[in-house]
């Protein structure tokens, strides 16, 4: 063992030089791990200490519907036997707000909060004032600074909330659970409770969310959750902890960051590409060394042992540099960012570290091992034959054949017992990085299968070209004969040229597939107002105000009856769900869905089943009425035309024949979307509420004032500016992108170097036969253009068969793992294609060029 | 002793095989000088490096010290290598990425030894070159190079030194230095040496001699025939 130690150590001093390439293709996969992880579970870890001040409590009990007295009664009762050590109540709502002085009005998120908010997290107020329940109560409003700037008011101003006037007493600078780069309808403004009940903009079926906060005693938080979530599910009140948030950011965070590990786990790989061609290189310039080792006494083990040793050292030196490129490249990671992904300060965390450093080692020698294992195969005897190198001197013999029987003899059963072996641990290692076997086998696949169809082209085209090596052009011809001549590199570069632009491109057109499901647009024609909670009485009025002061948008407006229900039973051809607990077995059928009336077809809408009703036609039976249903509600739960439908809309029961089903375009949802659309009739005498779509007035001060007029005429109507917040939706669109954007581009230029580094280490085997060429009299020209014609060909093929493995990984993740819609990348792949043929040819050339340079003499007597 | 029964090597060429050494019998005496002479071609490498385990016969057995090496594996002839045979190769084959005094210390190291580098240091300085031990093979002259080749040889004080055309890559003065160096080791040591060479100068110097030509033994000094089993 010490010799192996010290023997890899004075190996190393020597040759470092010759795997500096080794050691950077390791340190750009690790690097990209490395960063990818830290900064993901640096977001985490802020997320996940928030989650208590996120809910402000441990439990929350909420209901959109209100607490009625039975059912305030019977969580009265549930709660008195629980461990609960504090409660408190709060309701949250969507309104309208403006300056008592002025004509502006936005939307902001109001809410009404008891003495005892919050439970936990602090409210920090703007100027160090401390925040008690004392500022809000007898119409005191604490609000979120943007609207100060929105309404043109400061400190001590009155805002008007349900046209009731209420004193700014403090601006929120930070609020307990509430990010940045959140969505958010608008501005928080928070007031007493008992005062946002006396305003009255809580009248029936207005969109708020009452609430229960309760502190409970730690040990029973999760049972206490179940308990409450299980009783009162039926009652329409939803329960969760500060555990289960927790849990349901950790996922999401966990998901994206398994993506993104496995895009590091794709540069990984790419090095490990480098790794394996340089380690090639590397074993054939040590054939010598190797011979003499063994000469003087050496096994083959111990020898092994030194390269192995030499490889997970600068395995280890290679994750070492990654993990302080991944640090610089953190620290770098400018503020705005930063404060649109949570605000945390973004540091390297130790788990990111070791595993970045594990997974280095790991691919190093996982990708070095095949290649080294030729030393195995050297013999001693070789030094007795004039220098000459090359393996396989003095190798046993082999009876020549072609048979099966004398190609399975040939076979290095050590060598593909190891590539099998390499290849099940670069699976496993794909999908710890993926956390998911799936993905994992996924790229692996991928992986394997380009490899195959790589080494097939290589065989293929040494065969293919032959007849070409009789054309009278000389570089053509020695071209082709450089392509199949014994110990040629064309398996080598189509391989790691092939497996690399295969890597480089997928990646890349599955971020174009990505950024395409992102992209999100202003609509120029659709709707850009929203108008929600319009009482029907209120209905003609607010259609008087839009056509005054809403110009041609306003008077096209829609106003369009909505109401809220569950379904609670099916009676179905296909199934039969006989009450709301087995609706809940049927998982979203049985959450609570927006549902309208209408008497035809949308202009996004057509009939795949069945008959949309004539609504001349006299009413069917009483009791039944007809519902059509969307494609996807037929799809997921076998819900057919003819089948019966129970609903419980506002505590009301319903039955209702499905009589159609409809498709829905959701991408054109100008027209707006439903899952269930009812034939008028007893639905248009129940209580219910309005939602408005127009387009408003271009100009800023225009939709200001009609805001204004509607608020002040009608305080409990919300007046959404789609600008607004598709604005903030497209800035949080364009952070993500460019999350996106910047691991693609690393994972590119990764490739590209990594591509650079692979094909310039082929160049040793071409530099003795450049320089006998030229001692026969090949001029520079010529010799560049034999090199320049057998590059870019290899390039160009390996460029195709990366390409058409691109478009099948894009296609296999997009649709099976990320389930979003796939477009082929057609002007991505085909450049694709190019570049690497330019780019192959290209570095083909210029890695030669000192031998092209250089006096033969001096090439020959090295070699 | 070195004992050779019935040793050939064929290889495989083309549609049939090639007979490279014919069967043949050889006794080398210990503490002998032996040379092998022929021309090119005649077989003489083949012979040598059989001898060294660096190959293996297509028949026959060859014993060194009473062990049949033969039927030994890679493994098994590497450690024989390392404990009983010194080889000098006429293209020196020193690590090119080692020093001198490194190059002397591997087959200790190998063989796992305590006191290698005083003893490297000791053969360097009986070769003549401990000023140049910090020197890299490339800083070296040929005579140089084969003087630390021998040094490296001498590293496990081998009972048999294998030398393959040790001057065939020196002028005649460096190549006699190294010629009085081996018969030196011969002498001082009581090394068994066989040498290949087609010069005649050096192989009047032997104590016997074998020829060879086209793979068959040609002549040979008496004291070298097999005594009947």
């Amino acid at each position: 063992m010490r010799f192996v130690l010290r023997m890899a150590a004075r190996e190393l001093r020597a040759s470092w030089r010759r795997l500096l390439f080794f050691f950077l293709c390791v340190a750009i996969g690790v690097g990209a791990i490395v960063a990818l992880r830290s900064v993901i579970q640096t977001v985490r870890a802020g997320l996940v200490r928030e989650a208590r001040s996120i809910i402000a409590s441990d439990v929350l009990i909420q209901t959109n519907r209100g607490w009625t007295p039975d059912l305030r009664a019977e969580v009265d009762r549930r709660l008195a036997d629980a461990d609960v050590l504090d409660r408190t109540e709060s309701i949250e709502t969507a309104t309208m707000v403006r300056a008592e002085q002025g004509r502006v009005a936005r939307m902001v998120e109001l809410r009404g909060v008891e003495p005892a908010f919050p439970f936990y997290g602090t409210l920090v107020l703007r100027g160090g004032q401390p925040y008690s329940h004392a500022l809000v109560r007898g119409r005191g409003a604490l609000v979120g600074p943007e609207l100060l700037v929105q309404l043109g008011i400061q400190g001590g101003d009155r805002i008007v909330i349900g046209g009731q006037p209420f004193e700014v007493r403090g601006i929120i600078e930070q609020e307990p659970g509430r990010r940045v780069g959140a969505f958010s309808f608008g501005a928080r403004v928070l007031v007493d409770l008992e005062d946002l009940l006396s305003t009255g903009l809580l009248s029936y079926g207005s969109r708020a969310s009452h609430q229960i906060l309760l502190r409970v005693r730690e040990p029973a938080v999760a049972a206490l959750t179940r308990r409450l979530r299980e009783d009162l599910r039926d009652r329409f009140v939803s329960t969760r902890s500060y555990q289960a948030l927790e849990d349901d950011i950790g996922e999401d965070l966990q998901r994206a960051e398994n993506y993104l590990s496995l895009v590091g786990f794709v540069i990984v790989v790419l090095g490990g590409i480098g790794v394996w061609s340089v380690t090639r290189v590397f074993v054939r310039q040590k054939i010598r060394s190797v011979a003499i080792l063994k000469c003087v006494g050496a096994t083959t083990r111990q020898v092994l042992a030194t390269y192995v040793v030499q490889v997970a050292l600068l395995g280890l030196a290679g994750s070492g540099l990654g993990v302080a490129l991944a640090w610089l490249g953190v620290a770098s990671i400018p503020a705005s960012v930063t404060a649109a992904f949570g605000g945390a300060a973004y540091g390297l965390t130790a788990s990111a570290v070791v595993q970045g450093l594990l997974v280095g080692l790991l691919v190093s020698l996982l990708f070095a091992l095949v290649p080294l294992l030729e030393v195995r195969r050297v013999r001693p005897l070789l030094l007795l034959r004039g220098g000459e190198s090359g393996l396989g001197a003095g190798t046993p013999d082999r009876t020549p054949g072609w048979g099966l029987g004398s190609w399975l003899r040939r076979i290095d059963y050590v060598q593909a017992g190891t590539g099998v072996a390499v290849t099940a641990a670069l699976v496993l290692v794909a999908s710890w990085q993926a956390a998911s076997l799936r993905a994992g086998g996924l790229v692996s696949l991928g992986f394997a299968g380009v490899a195959l169809v790589l080494s097939g082209a290589a065989w293929a085209v040494v065969r293919v070209v032959r007849p070409l090596s009789a054309t009278p052009w000389f570089p053509l011809r020695h071209a082709v004969l450089s392509l199949r001549r014994p110990g040629n590199q064309t398996r080598v570069i189509l391989l790691a040229v092939g497996l690399g632009s295969f890597f480089v491109l997928g990646v890349r057109a599955l971020q174009q597939n990505l950024m395409a499901e992102f992209a999100l647009e202003l609509d120029q024609r659709g709707a850009d107002m929203f108008l929600i909670d319009i009482q029907r009485d209120q209905v003609a009025g607010v259609r008087q105000i839009l056509r005054e002061r809403g110009g041609e948008g306003g008077a096209a407006a829609r106003l369009v009856p909505v109401l809220r229900a569950r379904v609670t039973a099916v009676r179905g051809r296909e199934v039969n769900l006989e009450s709301y607990a087995d609706v809940r077995g049927r998982g979203s059928l049985a959450r609570e869905y927006t549902i309208t009336y209408r008497a035809g077809l949308e202009a996004n809408e057509t009939i795949t089943a069945g008959a949309i009703w004539n609504s001349e036609a006299p009413l069917p039976a009483a009791g039944v009425q007809e519902v059509s249903i969307e494609q996807s509600i037929h799809e997921r739960f076998d819900i057919n035309v003819g089948d019966t439908m129970r609903f419980d809309v506002l505590g009301r029961s319903l039955e209702a024949r499905v009589t159609s089903v409809r498709r829905v375009e959701w991408e054109d949802s100008r027209s707006g979307g439903f899952m269930f659309v009812f034939r008028p009739g007893a639905l248009s005498e129940a209580p219910h509420s309005f939602i408005g779509f127009l387009r408003g007035p271009a100009d800023a001060i225009d939709r200001a004032r009609l805001q204004h007029a509607l608020v002040e005429r009608y305080p409990n109507i919300s007046a959404i500016d789609g600008r607004d917040i598709l604005a903030r939706i497209q800035s949080i669109v364009d952070n993500v992108m460019l999350a996106i954007s910047i691991v693609g581009g690393v994972a590119f230029f990764g490739g590209v170097l990594i591509l650079v580094g692979a094909v310039a280490m082929t160049k040793f085997q071409r530099v003795y036969e450049a320089a006998i060429l030229r001692t026969l009299g090949a001029g520079t020209r010529l010799l560049t253009l034999m090199i320049a014609i057998e590059y870019c060909a290899l390039g160009l093929l390996a460029g195709l068969i990366g390409a058409a493995g691109a478009l099948a990984l894009s296609w296999a993740v997009s649709r099976h793992l990320f389930d979003i819609p796939w477009e082929p990348t057609p002007v991505l792949l085909g450049a694709g294609t190019i570049l690497t043929a330019a780019l192959v040819g290209t570095i083909g050339v210029l890695a030669s060029l000192d031998v092209l340079r250089r006096k033969p003499l001096g090439t020959l007597r090295a070699e | 002793m070195i004992e050779l029964r019935g040793v050939s090597r064929t290889v495989p060429s083309g549609s049939g095989t090639l007979t490279i050494l014919h069967p043949l019998d050889l006794v080398i005496p210990a503490g002998r000088v032996v040379a092998i002479t022929g021309p090119s071609g005649s077989g003489k490498s083949t012979l040598l490096g059989l001898i060294a385990g660096l190959d293996a016969p297509s028949q026959g057995r060859i014993v060194i010290d009473g062990t049949d090496i033969t039927v030994l594996g890679e493994d098994g002839l590497a450690k024989l290598r390392g404990a009983k045979i010194g080889f000098v190769f006429q293209f020196f084959h020193l690590l090119p990425s080692l020093t001198a005094f490194e190059n002397v210390l591997v087959p200790m190291e190998i063989a796992g030894g305590r006191g290698g580098a005083r003893r490297a240091d000791g053969l360097l300085a009986e070769v003549g070159l401990t000023d140049r031990r910090h020197h890299y093979p490339s800083q070296l002259s040929g005579g140089e190079q084969q003087r630390v080749a021998i040094a490296r040889a001498l590293a496990n004080d081998p009972p048999i030194l294998l030398a393959d055309e040790p001057t065939g890559n020196l002028d005649s003065a460096t190549g006699h230095q190294v010629i009085e160096l081996l018969l030196n080791v011969n002498r001082t040591r009581r090394t068994t040496l066989v040498l290949v060479t087609h010069d005649p100068e050096l192989a009047a110097l032997a104590d016997m001699t074998v020829s060879l030509r086209d793979g068959r033994v040609v002549q040979a000094d008496e004291r070298l025939a097999l005594a009947d089993p």
